[in-house]
């Protein structure tokens, strides 16, 4: 039976207001489970010599519950957190009344196995996300995962599964080879724009660690994810992207929310100093960062004062910029109840939750129950 | 209210029940002889605290030399690892007293900013987060929750 | 009473003739082989934008105000070998003190050290610290290794025995991409670089326990702005939370190790053009105390400054310009 809401009622259409969308949820895959959408070569070179790229968990261990809330161990035989549909409909969508969930599987992100191989892969991803999730509950929405250092098979891929509306955007990770507003990866930002998606750079990737030199630790590591975003959105505006594909539109997933005021000024303060030297950018990098970024929440920053969240918030005018997240089942998850302060008042807190996400994805506003 | 959990013979060292009392969740736990009662509710974002690890303190004296010491144990949530003392439910990820980071208006030019403005703690410093704790007894080899 | 102390004047030899005089036999046949010449830390500071650092007293002299701290960055263009950036150190030390600091008692100078050899660093800081005209050690804030990492813990205790400060300072080595992935292209991102590097800096000062092992020792991170350190905190507090037990000898919140130890100039002063979103920069920032002035001469990073001050009262003015520095690095007069 559906789960009724005391405080928005089932009308006799037998729809609801849609209150609640969560803009990044990790279904995760075992190896097995992408395994068997491979070609019997891909598959062969999987048992051969195992994927090729490095683990980054290896070089930076989760230091608390392995990464994962701990809760959310399915405790069924080849299931991981995060693999199993049925729990997550339990544990997330219906104990907290999500209308909306996007799936970001990152199994694909950190490819740097051979291009074919990373081609497969990523197919093989989405080829997952269609045939155990989407058709599974009609709140879960899915990303297309690509090939991101192969433009050409990366723009296929998202060709191939466009015409499936389900896939509301493109995932590419946040670290790349190259900065990601480097040219090799247009032709991926026009292919997703011109069939209607944004791009979501969702944290993590092959994250190398020049500039300051490799930290030791995973604090510093999972800290250093908001400071990689502010690297890669520089890159972003001063690269001419935004330029370069007019309707692009960009969703900065799990890096934070409250250091981009401070990196808007900056970039602006920068501008003004060397604007002739940049003639392709038209326009201040705040303006650009106004019509083409988003940020989803988590993990949100908690000062102790939560005003001084809303001012950075403000600061930055990303009240219609902010998209919800759980970011389940990981462990730095942040819970829809308790999550955002209570100091955001009504219509900011309406924005983040569902409103901003209902338009960026071209979501209804209601759904069926 | 005096909750009945289980035949301390059917308790063994080392594992926990999580129980209902009166719609709250409540997680028994036993350590050797002791028993502890912390409520199912992480203060921080309400996640199933008593789902956690329970673990000995790390304590360095130095970058490095770092030793786990069984008592005081914490349990950790299984969201965002934030620890509470199993005994008190204090946590110990705290801010140190007011004033130390009071280093713009206000502050008295005198006194140097500069200076370590107050005695560094030997220990962590306890927090504002308190998780819920109860007390649990044995009596006629019975585990008792006191809710 | 000192009205305006500096904490980051540039100050840079022209040519390695300038040096000459400070280097052996064998290092001034090596330079001249090797058609080594010194540009002027180009990739930082390229000529046709940014005005050479002063090269002689002379050219300096109107631009010191009560108190000045002379950064002279050029040891950060060296190149790797160890011997070389060792050699290189020592001559600009001694080049700084003969040029500079000789001849003006209102002048002080942060010692440069090899970047690549611990050891290095903490002979060349034993060598010279005890000179109280060198207040503290110059740091980049680009790095092989973070600085808090353990490999260079011996010459934060080198510095507390000589009883200098550290100045972890802009850029570094061009070599390395400054970027967690990638090259940048452009010297606008280069130039914006230094502060997302400077964050991951600070991290690494608190992470590794620095301040537990040197309670005494402060770092003054200059030309890399301030505007982003609050928001930096936030999230440092919280993950530190959760993940602490990696770093147990970090008793306490990183945001408290960073007021009570970090200090940072007010270039580039890159914020709000809105005077109630500086206030609650400010604000977020537990108040200006944790700024101190620098012209950052002759470098120009727009006019963010006067829009800073302007929120001041006088005492955080006097604060600013000259108290906090006066008190960090124990200057009278």
């Amino acid at each position: 039976m559906s789960h009724v809401e005391t405080s928005s009622g089932v009308d006799v259409r037998g729809v609801r207001p849609v209150e609640l969308v969560d803009c990044d949820v990790h279904a995760q895959a075992t190896e097995a489970m992408l395994a068997k959408y491979l070609s019997a070569r891909a598959r062969r070179m999987l048992e051969r010599y195992g994927r090729r790229t490095p683990r980054v968990t290896e070089w930076y261990p989760r230091a608390r519950n392995a990464g994962m809330r701990v809760d959310a161990w399915p405790g069924k035989p080849g299931q991981i957190w995060g693999s199993d549909p049925e729990t997550m409909r339990a544990q997330l969508l219906d104990e907290f009344g999500i209308d909306y969930a996007v799936l970001e599987v990152l199994s694909g992100q950190d490819c740097y196995d051979d291009p074919d191989f990373a081609a497969e892969w990523n197919s093989a991803v989405n080829d997952w996300q269609l045939d155990e999730w989407l058709g599974f509950d009609s709140r879960l929405r899915g990303t297309i995962a690509v090939p991101h250092e192969y433009p050409e098979l990366a723009v296929a891929e998202i060709e191939r599964r466009a015409g499936d509306e389900r896939f509301v955007a493109v995932l590419l990770p946040a670290s790349a080879a190259e900065p990601l507003g480097a040219r090799k990866y247009w032709p991926i930002y026009e292919a997703a724009t011109g069939n209607g998606r944004p791009v979501a750079f969702h944290t993590g990737g092959y994250v190398d660690h020049r500039g300051a030199g490799y930290p030791s630790f995973y604090l510093d590591y999972h800290v250093g994810n908001g400071i990689v975003m502010q690297t890669q959105l520089t890159n972003m505006v001063s690269g001419g992207m935004f330029e370069a594909v007019p309707g692009l539109r960009v969703v900065l997933t799990e890096c934070g929310v409250a250091w981009a005021a401070a990196l808007i000024w900056s970039l602006d303060a920068a501008w003004e100093l060397m604007r002739e030297d940049h003639p392709r950018l038209q326009r201040r990098p705040s303006e650009y960062i106004r019509d083409h970024v988003w940020f989803t929440t988590q993990p949100i920053e908690e000062p102790d004062d939560p005003q001084h969240l809303v001012w950075a918030i403000e600061q930055a005018g990303l009240g219609d910029r902010l998209l919800f997240a759980t970011d389940y089942p990981h462990w730095d998850f942040d819970s829809p109840k308790q999550a955002l302060p209570r100091a955001l008042e009504a219509p900011l807190r309406r924005a983040i939750l569902c409103e901003n996400a209902l338009e960026l994805y071209g979501l209804p506003s209601e759904r069926p129950v | 209210m005096r909750v009945v959990v289980a035949p301390l013979s059917g308790f063994p060292d080392g594992e926990r029940r999580i129980v209902e009392v009166s719609g709250r969740s409540i997680g028994v736990f036993r350590v050797g002889e002791s028993f502890y009662g912390i409520r199912n509710r992480c203060p921080h974002q309400g996640g199933p605290l008593c789902l956690g690890h329970v673990l000995g303190d790390a304590v360095a004296d130095a970058p490095g030399g770092a030793a786990i010491v069984t008592d005081p144990l914490r349990i950790a949530c299984p969201w965002h690892g934030w620890e509470y003392d199993l005994d008190s439910g204090q946590s110990f990820m705290g801010g140190s007293m007011a004033g130390v980071r009071s280093y713009g208006a206000g502050v008295e030019l005198g006194g140097s900013l500069l200076e370590t403005a107050t005695a560094r703690p030997a220990q962590r410093v306890p927090g504002p987060y308190v998780a819920e704790t109860f007390d649990v007894s044995v009596e006629d080899e019975y585990v008792v929750l006191h809710a | 009473m000192t009205d305006v102390i500096d904490c980051d004047v540039h100050c840079a030899p022209e040519s390695y003739d300038a040096l000459f005089p400070y280097l052996s036999d064998y290092w001034r046949q090596y330079i001249t082989e090797a058609g080594i010449r010194l540009n002027g830390v180009a990739h930082a500071y390229p000529r046709g934008v940014v005005a050479p650092a002063p090269p002689s007293y002379e050219a300096l002299a109107e631009h010191v105000p009560d108190l000045a701290i002379l950064n002279c960055v050029t040891g950060f263009e060296t190149h790797r070998n160890p011997y070389f950036a060792a050699a290189v150190a020592s001559a600009i030390n001694d080049w700084v003190r003969d040029e500079f600091l000789a001849r003006d008692s209102r002048l002080r100078a942060s010692v440069v050290v090899s970047t690549i050899s611990t050891d290095d660093a903490v002979s060349e800081i034993e060598r010279v610290g005890e000179d109280p005209r060198f207040v503290q050690v110059l740091l980049p804030v680009r790095s092989d290794l973070p600085w808090g990492h353990k490999n260079n813990h011996a010459m934060f205790a080198a510095a507390r025995d000589a009883g200098l400060q550290i100045g972890l300072h802009a850029w570094g080595r061009a070599g390395k991409a400054p970027t967690p992935s990638g090259f940048t292209t452009t010297y606008l991102e280069d130039y914006l670089g230094n502060q997302p590097i400077a964050q991951a800096q600070v991290l690494s000062f608190v992470s590794e326990g620095v301040f537990e092992r040197f309670p005494d020792l402060r770092v003054v991170v200059s030309e890399c702005g301030f505007a982003w350190l609050a928001p930096l905190l936030w999230r440092f507090d919280k993950d530190w939370k959760g993940v602490w037990r990696e770093v147990p000898w970090v008793k306490r919140r990183p945001s408290e190790y960073v007021h009570e130890h970090f200090l940072f100039t007010t270039a580039p002063a890159h914020l709000s053009g809105d005077p109630a979103a500086i206030d609650q920069v400010l604000e977020m920032l537990d108040g200006p105390g944790i700024l101190v002035y620098a012209s950052d001469y002759p470098h120009d990073h727009g006019d963010g400054l006067p829009a800073l001050m302007d929120r001041l009262s006088e005492e955080q003015r006097h604060e600013l310009m000259s108290g906090t520095a006066a008190k960090l690095y124990r200057m009278t007069g």
